[in-house]
């Protein structure tokens, strides 16, 4: 009996141990998270604070750090390298697991963490290739010193503030998840690179655009996405002189049915091009479901001449739109140093100031979205994959084996077969990957890949002192293309579509293209002084939106995929009637959301809709249609309606059957649906398909989209009322990077849509908001979505969101020096070096 | 009394010098093993002791800056009010060091036979 007893209770105590201290599938480790003294209780509000003084091994001076208001460090160095290790701790102060996750999901090693469920992701980020693109820039980053010693040091800040935290510190999502950061590395500040090429330079549509090709014709597609859209505004004003004698294009020659590609668009040659979609290849071949989702990565700047200002001097502006997500996606920071004074807003996982200004000079960032990715059909000699079809001779493919360690189960040992192109990233026989519709069995030839040093671009952005640096900085921009909006103190204002760009015949890469062919291949770089950029052009502004970078006149061709005309369109009819403005303005603009594309169609479509309304609904919607401001306002309810009507428009002008394969395929970009609203009302491109005969237009497929965009609301948001509003439907929120419910921010009611210059939209909205004036004295505004803490337990962690929802931004407080009495400092830590 | 108290303030200063949450386990199955005088009392020892720890240690960090973290945590955990997570934190420490008080005593019964006498 006695064993008996001891035995089971020994047993049951066991359990209860095993129970409390490990994880059981996704539910964490309870005794862990739960015990007061080392779980989740200790990372409460202000845990994150650093002492007063601070021992960080590594600083060779003393290091001051002054904290204002709004939690920004201003970090304070006798050298580079100090101000470099210093930021490294900081950063990881704020945001160790935001920057350690964000690494490890770059490097395609989140099952380690997450378990099983991270595999298939995992995968496709070794086969897409970052971790093979961070090495190879890796190297790159090593030549240069001044590189070298910026990554190493931050590395050994990031490195020292691990080993100060202890059990105890952890940020909690290591508690909830169950593990603990190793140590950082250089590799890891790389990967955060590449993983935002991978955000900003990834997306394409070759090969659903591939699939058009095959069931419409080439005519007909050039049609649907023409390279000269219209209704577009370029970055840089047309008209503008080139200062440069433009190189030699290659030109497209060789397999039949090439042939010098349609310029422009025509919606004529479109239909005649067009072919009945007989044989049509089989879309799933290609198209994984989500392959018409674009991301929303778009983002605003430009920068306004002091004349067109109230007192003379320059301002700047920029807002980039990124997903959101919490933590947030940037920090705040200032950098000084002798020889730099740098603030604004900084990635968690990589070393110097982004986006922001110093003493002389400020700068921001619009995606280029320029076509750097290509694919190739590749033909292998036998199932071996050993060698692949070029120039007429079999060539050795190479591999590079990925071993996945997976938590909880089984290493996954993959084999990347590359050619000189670049990878295979999905084979015939496997499944679409969810995140991007990928040719199967074709080589990926992307950009990034190849060795490059922004770092070094950034390096010298944030301490430059005028145009020369600046440009001669942007010469180390390679990838991902970015529009860099600049204005200094001196009254230049100027923007340069930066970036390392292929030299490609119109329309290069547009479809996947044969690796066998060495006249398919990239051959030679768009010079870079040859890149499109503007200086103080005549109208007295510059501005992008992520729209086409040049018009006619400019002679390389970089890419067709560009933002719709929207954005920019409403950013340069503002400034281009703008006199006496002052930064306010400037505020007040970035909040911005008059919808210039329901501007352009609503009076037509009021005009076909009038008296199309049936029931009670319809009538109150029509209403609102009619009585609409053009805002998109989260008040409203017209906004939610008309989002509704151009979807169902756009579904029954595109996707049936007339286009053969179009379901499930891109549509084509709001502007060309615009066009044919104003200007072909009674093209084709309207007649439905299935209704035989019957020849469709503009107003019969208006007056049906209208009715099933009604009830579609009806259906999902119920009877007309409060629930309608644009705010809740939209529905903005920031989720938490690993979606831990409950660690993020549901339910933002914000003004903004994807189109308009306050773009908000569901997940990807404006990550940054900066305001500068480039005066005697340099004065900022600025603001984004979330808070300098990671820490979900601080108030600091979300603070920012309300007021960033509402459009408003904060006086940016920017020191000349460590010992400078400001009203707003409210802290100092001073670091020294270990004895 | 005494057996609670000394057992509490053993955890909380292993707590406090170690990292492992796992001491509210060991002290009540090392106090059965050595000194409880019966299964009853090693139990409700190490209940009292370890809860009253967890339960009070919680409770003083909800109150001063820890209830943000407490809500996200109930969210999280589909808790629906933080407040909950104060009694709870206490609740799983009471039961897992009632039963390693327990299982402590039981195993000295292996080796020893309760002296009825002694109780007396």
């Amino acid at each position: 009996m006695r064993w008996v007893r001891a035995i089971v209770s020994l047993v049951l105590a066991a359990a209860a141990f095993w129970a409390l201290d490990n994880r059981h599938g996704t539910f964490p480790a309870l005794g862990r998270l739960l015990d007061p003294f080392t779980g989740f209780w200790q990372n409460g509000d202000r845990s994150d604070d650093l002492p007063e003084t601070l021992t960080v091994p590594g600083l060779r001076e003393e290091v001051r750090v002054v904290w204002d208001d709004r939690r920004v460090p201003h970090i304070f160095a006798g050298n580079d390298h100090d101000l470099t290790l210093a930021q490294g701790y900081v950063a990881a102060t704020l945001r160790l697991w935001q920057m350690d996750f964000q690494s490890l999901y770059a490097a395609g090693r989140i099952s380690e963490v997450i378990g099983p469920a991270g595999a298939r992701q995992d995968l496709f980020q070794r086969r897409f290739g970052l971790p093979w693109a961070a090495e190879r820039s890796l190297r790159a980053f090593r030549e240069d010193p001044s590189t070298k010693e910026a990554l190493d040091a931050f590395t050994a800040g990031v490195n020292a503030r691990i080993r100060d935290i202890g059990r105890k510190g952890l940020p909690v999502e290591y508690k909830i998840l169950g593990y603990r950061p190793e140590p950082w590395t250089d590799l890891k500040c790389a990967l955060l690179l590449k993983s935002m090429a991978y955000v900003l330079a990834s997306y394409n549509q070759d090969a659903a655009m591939t699939v058009m090709r095959e069931a419409l014709g080439e005519g007909t597609v050039d049609g649907l996405f023409p390279f000269a859209p219209p209704l577009v505004d370029p970055v840089i004003p047309p008209g503008e002189p080139l200062d440069f004698d433009p190189v030699p294009v290659p030109a497209r020659e060789g397999a039949a049915g090439r042939g010098d590609g349609p310029s422009g668009s025509s919606e004529a040659r479109a239909a005649e091009a067009r072919t009945d979609p007989g044989a049509a290849p089989d879309p799933e071949a290609f198209g994984s479901p989500d392959s018409r989702t674009r991301p929303g990565a778009g983002s605003n700047n430009w920068a306004v001449s002091g004349r067109l200002t109230a007192n003379g001097s320059p301002i700047l502006c920029n807002d980039m739109h990124l997903e959101l997500s919490l933590p947030a996606v940037w920090y705040e920071v200032q950098l000084a140093a002798p020889g730099v004074n740098v603030r604004g807003v900084a990635f968690p996982a990589a070393p110097l100031v982004i986006a922001g200004y110093n003493e002389d000079i400020a700068w921001g960032f619009t995606n280029g979205t320029d076509d750097v990715l290509d694919w190739y059909a590749i033909t292998f000699r036998d199932d071996s994959r050993a060698e692949y079809l070029y120039g007429g001779e079999w060539r050795k493919t190479f591999v590079r084996e990925e071993r996945i360690k997976v938590r909880g189960g089984e290493t996954v040992v993959d084999r990347v077969v590359h050619t000189h192109h670049g990878p295979i990233v999905r084979w015939p026989e496997e499944p679409p990957f969810p995140s991007m519709s990928v040719p199967p069995g074709a080589a990926l030839r992307w950009l990034a890949h190849d060795p490059s040093n922004e770092f070094r671009a950034l390096h010298a952005l944030n301490r430059a002192k005028g145009y020369a640096d600046y440009v001669e900085a942007l010469g180390n921009w390679d990838c991902p293309a970015q529009n860099i909006v600049y204005a200094d103190r001196t009254g230049t204002i100027a923007l340069w579509h930066a970036g390392k760009f292929p030299l490609r015949w119109k329309g290069q890469g547009r479809f996947v293209l044969d690796g066998a062919d060495p006249a398919d291949d990239w051959r030679g770089w768009v010079p870079r002084g040859h890149v499109p950029h503007v200086k103080d052009p005549e109208r007295g502004f510059v501005s992008s939106a992520n729209q086409m970078p040049a018009g006619a006149g400019y002679p390389y061709y970089l890419g067709w995929d560009y933002a719709a005309f929207e954005r920019g369109a409403r950013i340069n009819e503002v400034l281009a009637g703008a006199r006496g403005v002052t930064p306010e303005d400037m505020v007040r603009m970035q909040a911005d959301v008059v919808d210039v594309r329901a501007r352009a169609v609503q009076p037509r479509l009021i005009e076909i809709l009038q008296g199309v309304a049936a029931t009670e609904a319809e009538r109150r919607c029509f209403e609102e249609l009619r009585a609409w401001n053009l805002e998109a306002r989260a008040a409203l309810i017209a906004p939610t309606v008309f989002r509704e009507l151009w979807n169902e428009l756009n579904r029954l002008t595109w996707d049936d059957k007339k286009t053969g394969l179009m379901e499930g395929m891109p549509r084509p970009a709001s502007q060309v649906m615009v066009d044919q609203i104003l200007n072909h009302a009674d093209g084709r491109f309207f007649d439905l398909k299935d209704t035989g005969e019957n020849i469709e237009t503009l107003r019969d497929v208006a007056g049906q989209a209208f009715w099933s965009a009604v009830a579609n609301l009806e259906k999902r948001l119920g009877p007309f009322g409060d629930g309608w509003r644009w705010g809740k439907v939209k529905g903005t929120q920031l989720r938490h990077l690993a979606r831990v419910p409950g660690f993020g921010r549901e339910k933002v009611a914000a003004d903004g849509a994807g189109q308009v210059i306050n773009a908000i939209d569901a997940v990807w909205a404006p990550s940054w908001r900066m305001v500068v004036e480039l005066g005697d004295e340099i004065r900022a505004w600025g603001n984004y979505p979330g808070g300098q803490s990671g820490n979900p337990g601080s108030r600091g962690y979300e603070d920012r969101i309300d007021d960033w929802a509402a459009g408003k931004t904060y006086e940016l407080v920017f020191l000349r020096s460590a010992d400078e009495a400001h009203p707003r400092i409210v802290g100092r830590t001073v670091m020294r070096g270990a004895k | 009394m005494t057996a609670i108290l000394v057992c509490l303030l053993s955890m909380l200063a292993l707590q406090v010098l170690t990292p492992f949450w796992w001491w509210i386990m060991v002290v009540p199955f090392a106090y059965g093993a050595a000194a409880a005088r019966s299964g009853g009392k090693a139990l409700l020892t190490g209940l009292a002791a370890a809860g009253i720890l967890w339960l009070g240690a919680s409770l003083v960090l909800f109150l001063t800056g820890s209830g943000l973290i407490a809500s996200r945590m109930a969210a999280m955990l589909k808790l629906g009010d933080a407040r909950l997570l104060v009694p709870a934190t206490g609740l799983v420490a009471a039961l897992a060091a009632g039963l390693a008080g327990y299982s402590g005593y039981a195993v000295r019964r292996l080796f020893k036979a309760p002296a009825k006498k002694e109780r007396s």
